[in-house]
């Protein structure tokens, strides 16, 4: 579904990324772990266009994706969360999923002055599915900059689900969650699964990588130097060299 | 009574003109661009009436388009410039323009005397609404019609999925585009609306104090216009009109009697008012208040 | 063939005095972006604080019948002082990432400024004493204007005076270190409140010393002289990149010889849109100003 080809992203002097090779199947939960610094954000960003590559290709149900705003990405079916929360704290729950309703092109019977203006009931029963999905049914007309962090963090994953991608890209999602959010988040990802997308997780927590992805790359300096199943790159000795000083409840 | 109706006059053409830039301050643009707006609003309402003749209304429409128009080309390299460069850029825009109609000049003779705009003496005469026999109450529910109509727009965009997708672009571009909003779009119609309502305005204020001069159109009436929607804030179309209503109402109008100190006044009091509610008079906090007073 | 090269002996002797002239914009501009630089905000009753400290040089000196270069002396103190109050009222308990609200506060202060001026000098503009006024020296068919030369020079001196500060002392380095990331800066122990509100006092200072420049190389001192004076160093901060003292110094030469150049070949109703003009042309083809700032600070 998602083939990284040959992908080289270079700032200045930095090579973030090397000529990188990525293939992601459709319906698959596929991992990206490396340590600090690997390219891992940096990968995200190009994926979802907020740089374009210095060199090579990302490309997308066979397309190539080349349009920088990120918007047009989204278009495309390419959604995503960001490492350090970025909703929009001054609205409210419900007008944060709203907004993300914007483009979503599955509602034909809407003109655009309605999805502009008004509110229709196929939109209002979306916004209230996402609101049972990430559990804050009685918080909708609350500011998002009033939750307590775990919930705030399920309105970004519902934010980003809301718009229906059909590859989703999860920036470190479990950081700095407890055990039992963590377990939580795992369940909310599996029914995203079910529901038909494909998952990109960048991570650092290992507990959840290895719990649920079907496949993970791992990352060192902007380059591949590991890829397969869980249980296979937790036996790969390079990767542990890379984490230097990881062990497994890390 | 005529006092009372100026005043009230006043306040609705500065609250539209506060409304204009309300808009553009939710997509984050910091615009002093209205000023120019408004005058082009002015000088095409009011040469519409004086030297083409035309009635008032298709005058003020025109005069509408026209500055929507101009707002819509400003848009786009306003994109170009961030942050506080726009105020710079906005500044000098208005400047611009206020200096390119203090250097117009297109008299017209008629019935044996000069009409028209006359360089730096200004554009005097703009009687329309006395040669056609309005009376001053008239003019006022002419004038507030247009202002509620304005503010019922806003204050539905508010409501809507409009006013959230403005703000969301306001406070995070980054995510706004990422969860599919196109910021192009987006900003280049808040600023083509603010275009509208300034140029609207404007067409209306020409023609309610029948001469226009290019002290009226300088820099600071670009940050009163912006000054009016941050006091008030951005979340409540009222919060303009209370402000507008505020400062013309109660400093300039009715400080009258504390003489020239109340302009002094007036900056410590814009001073004061950000340092202790920097999100505006009527922010989530106070509206919080309002409403479970209100509900007592 | 005479008419010609007495226009071209006219308009360089006109571009030379605007450029001396420009040294006036050059100090507002290195104010606005040293501010610029620290905190990432326009403090848009500046040019209102260098007039008030110029009109305080004027005030002592006419009450103690002081040499003139007290003037400047004075002037300078008073802006320094006047910049640290706008600091302390408009922008130091003001949330960082409220930009708006930084800016309708000192816009409040500009106001507020502009009107105690207008109220204690009932509005009336006053001669204000130019330096070496009678001096003029030729140089071939060209004269260069002893007042203007001798506000250059103090530019000049400033500047220096102002670098010196910056790159030699502690005060000045970290005064950089907030204006590139003031995050850090916080966490090597610097404090960040004390530091800007030094920055403004140094912007103050050279506000005062630009303030008296202006009006003794114009002079008369006059409340008008604000709003003009806050945009065209705004328009001279843009255009040499925000945030660059050394693009601020080549803009406001620039402005203040393109400025006299045109109001020379068209008159001066027309002269500042021409101001305005450049602004755009650079705004469309270098945004970023001259030099622009590299890093960036989040």
């Amino acid at each position: 579904m998602l083939k990284i080809k040959s992908i080289s992203k270079h700032f200045g002097g930095v090579k973030a990324l090397n000529d990188l090779n990525l293939e992601v199947e459709e319906g698959e939960i596929f991992g990206v772990i490396g340590p600090n610094g690997s390219g891992k954000s940096t990968l995200i960003n190009v994926i979802c266009g907020v740089f374009l590559p210095t060199k090579g290709d990302v490309i997308f149900e066979g397309q190539i994706l080349s349009e920088k705003p990120t918007h047009l990405r989204l278009k495309r079916g390419v959604a995503r969360t960001f490492q350090n929360i970025r909703l929009f704290s001054n609205l409210t729950v419900w007008q944060n999923l709203w907004v993300a309703r914007n483009s979503v092109e599955d509602i034909k019977s809407e003109s655009s002055f309605y999805r502009w203006f008004s509110m229709s009931s196929i939109v209002k029963k979306e916004i209230e599915k996402m609101l049972e999905f990430s559990n804050l049914e009685n918080r909708a007309d609350e500011l998002a900059s009033s939750l307590a962090f775990g919930e705030q963090r399920r309105l970004e994953l519902a934010r980003a689900v809301a718009t229906k991608p059909r590859l989703l890209l999860l920036d470190e999602p479990a950081a700095g969650m407890n055990k039992d959010e963590i377990r939580d988040l795992d369940t909310r990802i599996r029914s995203m699964q079910k529901q038909g997308i494909t998952i990109i997780l960048i991570e650092h927590v290992m507990e959840l990588v290895m719990g649920i992805t079907d496949r993970i790359a791992v990352l060192n300096f902007g380059s591949k130097i590991a890829e397969g199943n869980p249980q296979e790159i937790q036996n790969n000795m390079a990767v542990q060299e890379a984490y230097l000083g990881y062990s497994e409840d890390d | 009574m005529d006092f009372y109706l100026n005043l009230i006059n006043t306040i609705g053409i500065h609250t539209m003109l506060g409304l204009s830039a309300y808009l553009l301050l939710q997509t984050g643009q910091l615009s002093l661009a209205q000023a120019g707006f408004f005058a082009v609003g002015s000088y095409t309402a009011a040469i519409l009436t004086v030297i083409f003749q035309w009635n008032i209304i298709p005058s003020v429409l025109a005069a509408m388009l026209v500055s929507g128009f101009l707002a819509f080309l400003v848009g786009f390299p306003a994109l170009r410039v961030k942050g506080l460069m726009l105020v710079v850029a906005t500044i000098a825009f208005s400047e611009f323009v206020r200096m390119f109609f203090y250097n117009l000049k297109w008299r017209v003779t008629r019935n044996g005397e000069e009409i028209g705009p006359d360089g730096t003496m200004g554009f005097a005469e703009i009687r329309y609404f006395s040669d056609n026999g309005w009376s001053n109450l008239e003019v006022t529910f002419f004038l507030w019609a247009f202002v509620i109509l304005i503010m019922g727009f806003i204050w539905w965009s508010d409501q809507s999925r409009t006013g959230a997708v403005l703000r969301a672009v306001g406070e995070d571009e980054l995510a706004a585009s990422s969860v599919g909003i196109n910021l192009t779009v987006v900003k280049v119609s808040a600023m083509t609306a603010g275009g509208f309502i300034a140029g609207l305005s404007g067409g209306l204020y020409a023609h309610q104090v029948t001469s226009l001069d290019h002290h009226s159109f300088t820099v600071l009436l670009g940050t009163f216009a912006i000054a009016y929607p941050i006091l008030g804030g951005l979340s409540n179309v009222f919060g303009t009109l209370v402000a507008v209503i505020f400062i013309q109402g109660l400093l300039v109008e009715g400080l009258r009697f504390i003489g020239d100190w109340r302009m002094i006044l007036f900056g410590i009091l814009i001073v004061l008012a950000m340092n202790f509610k920097p999100l505006g008079l009527f922010d989530k906090q106070t509206m919080d208040i309002i409403k479970k007073a209100v509900r007592v | 063939m005479e008419d010609f090269l007495y226009e071209a002996v006219e308009i360089i002797q006109t571009i030379w005095d605007g450029i001396l002239f420009g040294s006036t914009y050059a100090l507002i501009g290195i104010g606005f972006t040293l501010i610029f630089g620290a905190m990432g905000k326009l403090n848009m009753a500046y040019a209102a604080a260098a007039i008030a400290g110029a009109y305080v040089g004027l005030a002592v000196s006419m009450f103690f019948d002081a040499p003139i270069i007290m003037v400047f002396a004075v002037s300078a103190t008073f802006s320094t002082f006047m910049g640290y109050l706008v600091y302390q009222s408009c922008f130091r308990f003001i949330p960082t990432n409220n930009h708006l609200a930084a800016l309708m506060a000192s816009v409040g202060g500009l106001f507020l400024i502009d009107e105690i001026i207008v109220h204690t000098t009932l509005g009336s503009p006053m001669n204000f004493p130019a330096l070496f006024e009678d001096a003029y020296f030729e140089i071939g068919p060209f004269g260069i204007r002893g007042d203007l030369l001798f506000v250059f020079f103090i530019g000049i001196v400033s500047t220096v005076l102002l670098l010196y500060v910056l790159y030699k002392t502690r005060l000045g380095m970290a005064t950089r270190a907030v204006a590139q990331q003031d995050v850090a800066a916080q966490l090597c122990g610097i404090n960040i409140h004390r530091t800007n509100s030094i920055t403004f006092s140094i912007a103050g200072f050279l506000g005062g010393i630009a303030g008296a420049m202006t009006a003794a190389a114009v002079g008369i001192l006059s409340p008008v002289m604000t709003v003009p004076l806050t945009i065209k160093g705004l328009i001279v901060t843009v255009i040499g990149g925000l945030g660059s003292i050394p693009g601020a110094i080549i803009a406001g030469l620039f402005v203040g010889a393109f400025e006299n150049f045109f109001l020379y070949i068209r008159g001066i109703d027309e002269r500042d849109m021409y101001v305005v003009g450049l602004l755009f042309i650079f705004l469309i083809f270098r945004p970023n100003g001259i030099f622009s700032k590299t890093i960036n600070r989040d």
